[in-house]
């Protein structure tokens, strides 16, 4: 079978999880980045620099959009015209209009499209999910879907609290676990605090409240930090409730390793890496194998739902959603 | 000193009974007359199975002389023992939630501040050390400035829902009365809230309540109090602020393993248990007037809390306090 060819366009922090990740799965990478980064992390995983957005679309069979989100559109687009399959960092786009052309147009072209929701390959979701879908928990009541982070970086740009901050970004990934627990949202209301417009420094603090109200009648309460100090650097856990029983996670639950005192550096052991295994099941349906766990409908209902919860933060009101085509 | 546990009524008025029954300087004496003659588990035959003394009637209750009353009567009988209560210049420790409606509640909180007597809300979270320490902790701003609380209680369901009401006017108070003690008061501005009955069947018995609180400061409060089937446990309450956040569980795990004889993990909870801190906490309140715990005012304002959360569940929109 031919090496699969990935454009991988930025070179920021997801850039680098996600180009490890393409290497890792057999692809042959060449990168372009308009902030002269791309050189620098290409030689470094042994991949190669491009000098333009078409010369990194020319001969590829996909593309890894993993650029600021107000890029996504434009990037996304012109890999559709040229028939290029498309991964996209999440959200796939900064609006919902935007996603809805991108998606239309990647249905028009016959084009596949994968949104990067990476936590849906993190093994406590991905069994949650079988658990659920096999009616492990019975008929699903009521969810909560807990994620906090230390930013590790200042986030850039210059938006308002209008844009939703952490309600778009980080929230996203509680907002996709509900909808893929318990299907549909038709009601969003989400409240903010801390440092919602950008530009913010490293180590910014915020919260997200939101609760969704599925098409099924059950209920997920979201939860989303950023927090103070990097202790712990991550935090994920999730409590689901059904008529056969309950199901619950936490990330500070003891795994299969752990450092269980004293100072071990950088130590650990958490597995495949969840880009790993993201890209290589993205890797074989490009290669024409079985559909992954998530695709174009999922990154439209991912925005619909984070810009409901924007618009409610911004407005003070519950947001309707109408089920048809997307969320 | 003379206490009394006014009905058999609500099921935990015979936790309350033994507690006070073993408490040493402690005079207990009961009534139940609105129970159904007969019944087992109401009355006289329910104190005498108990080993306690028992009157037939409120006033001989009040006649007796008694210095606290626990109130733990049907709902709609509360507000009139209350009364009663506040006219005896008695201290009253009463069941959540006081009453449904808040005219009810404001004349409860007029009648014990009339006789001069504390109104103490039963929410036993609220008494615990490790709460206390808690609270402190925030008031000493351990966590910085408080911006967030999100926490949940279930009760499992009791399979008389219809009789019981919906979760959310009986699991909420729980929560929301930690929130009130944090915040030392600070009164509620918006409200919205969803509810489903997927495990109630019941239309009208809520068994799942999202509540989401904005109060004055901004501070937001989001709980989960509806039912489930696991084991009881919590209330379990994440206090974030803008430097840490402090997690705060009521029923800890103490102790884990394997029980053969059930076939079940084991889960042995720890903590105090905060029905005894409770009462002990009543009892010397009785005695010195030196009291914790949500009093009449903090109840009437979670009872507003929870009437603009039913009435957002069914708008669909968030409902202003005002």
């Amino acid at each position: 079978m031919r090496q699969l060819e990935v454009a991988l366009i930025g070179a920021g922090l997801i850039a680098r999880l996600h180009l490890d990740a393409w290497i890792g799965a057999g692809a042959a990478v060449r990168v372009y980045s308009d902030d002269g980064r791309a050189a620098d992390m290409a030689r470094e995983f042994g991949a190669r620099a491009v000098d333009s957005l078409a010369e990194a679309l020319d001969g590829a069979n996909v593309v890894d959009i993993c650029t600021p989100t107000d890029s996504h559109h434009e990037i996304a687009m012109a890999a559709i015209a040229a028939g290029v399959g498309v991964v996209c960092e999440k959200p796939l786009a900064a609006t919902a209009e935007e996603a809805e052309e991108i998606v239309a147009a990647a249905a028009r072209a016959g084009v596949r499209l994968y949104p990067a929701h990476d936590v849906r390959f993190a093994p406590p979701y991905a069994r949650l999910h079988e658990l659920v879908a096999t009616g492990g928990i019975g008929e699903g009541a009521v969810g909560r879907f807990f994620f906090s982070a230390y930013h590790p970086r200042p986030w850039t740009g210059h938006k308002s609290a209008r844009s939703g901050g952490i309600l778009t970004d980080q929230m996203l990934h509680g907002v996709d676990l509900a909808y893929w627990i318990f299907g549909d949202v038709v009601r969003v209301h989400a409240y903010y605090q801390g440092e919602i417009a950008t530009p913010a420094p490293e180590g910014a603090v915020a919260t997200g409240t939101a609760v969704l109200t599925h098409a099924s009648g059950a209920l997920s309460q979201v939860i989303s930090r950023w927090t103070a100090t990097p202790k712990p650097p991550v935090r994920v856990s999730f409590h689901v409730s059904g008529t056969g029983g309950t199901v619950s996670y936490d990330s500070e639950w003891p795994q299969e390793v752990r450092i269980a005192d004293g100072e071990a550096g950088n130590f650990g052991y958490a597995g495949e890496s969840v880009f790993v295994t993201e890209m290589r099941e993205f890797a074989q349906a490009f290669a024409g194998g079985p559909e992954p766990r998530l695709g174009a409908r999922d990154a439209l209902a991912a925005v619909r739902i984070t810009q409901a919860a924007a618009e409610s933060a911004w407005t003070g009101r519950a947001v309707e959603l109408s089920v048809k085509g997307a969320a | 000193m003379k206490v009394a546990v006014l009905s058999f009524a609500h099921e935990r008025a015979e936790t309350y009974v033994r507690l006070l029954r073993d408490m040493p300087g402690v005079d207990l004496v009961t009534a139940d007359p609105d129970g159904a003659a007969g019944d087992p588990v109401r009355g006289r035959a329910m104190a005498e199975r108990l080993g306690v003394s028992y009157v037939d009637s409120w006033d001989e209750v009040f006649a007796s002389g008694v210095e606290g009353v626990v109130v733990t009567s049907e709902v709609d009988r509360r507000r009139e023992l209350v009364d009663l209560a506040g006219e005896a210049e008695a201290f009253v420790l009463c069941e959540q939630p006081l009453a449904t409606k808040e005219a009810d509640v404001k004349a409860m909180v007029d009648a014990c501040d009339i006789g001069g007597v504390r109104l103490t809300v039963a929410s036993p979270a609220c008494f615990s050390g490790a709460f206390a320490a808690v609270r402190q902790g925030i008031a000493d701003g351990v966590v910085g400035t408080l911006t967030t609380v999100h926490g949940s209680y279930h009760s499992t369901p009791s399979g008389r829902g219809e009789v019981d009401g919906g979760a959310l006017a009986s699991n909420a108070p729980f929560l929301l009365d930690l929130v009130d003690a944090v915040l030392d008061g600070e009164p509620a501005e918006q409200v919205y809230a969803q509810t489903n009955n997927v495990l109630s069947g019941h239309p009208g018995v809520e068994s799942a309540a999202l509540v989401t609180v904005r109060y004055s400061s901004g501070m937001v409060a989001a709980i989960d109090c509806g039912w489930s089937l696991s084991p009881p446990n919590g209330p379990a309450v994440t206090f974030v602020g803008d430097r840490a956040s402090v997690e705060y569980d009521a029923s800890p795990r103490l102790l884990g393993g394997y029980d053969a004889a059930t076939g079940t993990a084991r889960w042995e909870p720890g903590g105090a248990d905060p029905y005894a801190v409770m009462l002990k906490d009543f009892v010397s309140a009785v005695d010195n007037g030196q009291w914790t715990g949500p009093d009449g005012a903090a109840g009437l304002r979670t009872l507003r809390i929870i009437q603009a959360a039913y009435e957002s569940a069914q708008t669909g929109q968030p409902v202003d306090i005002g």
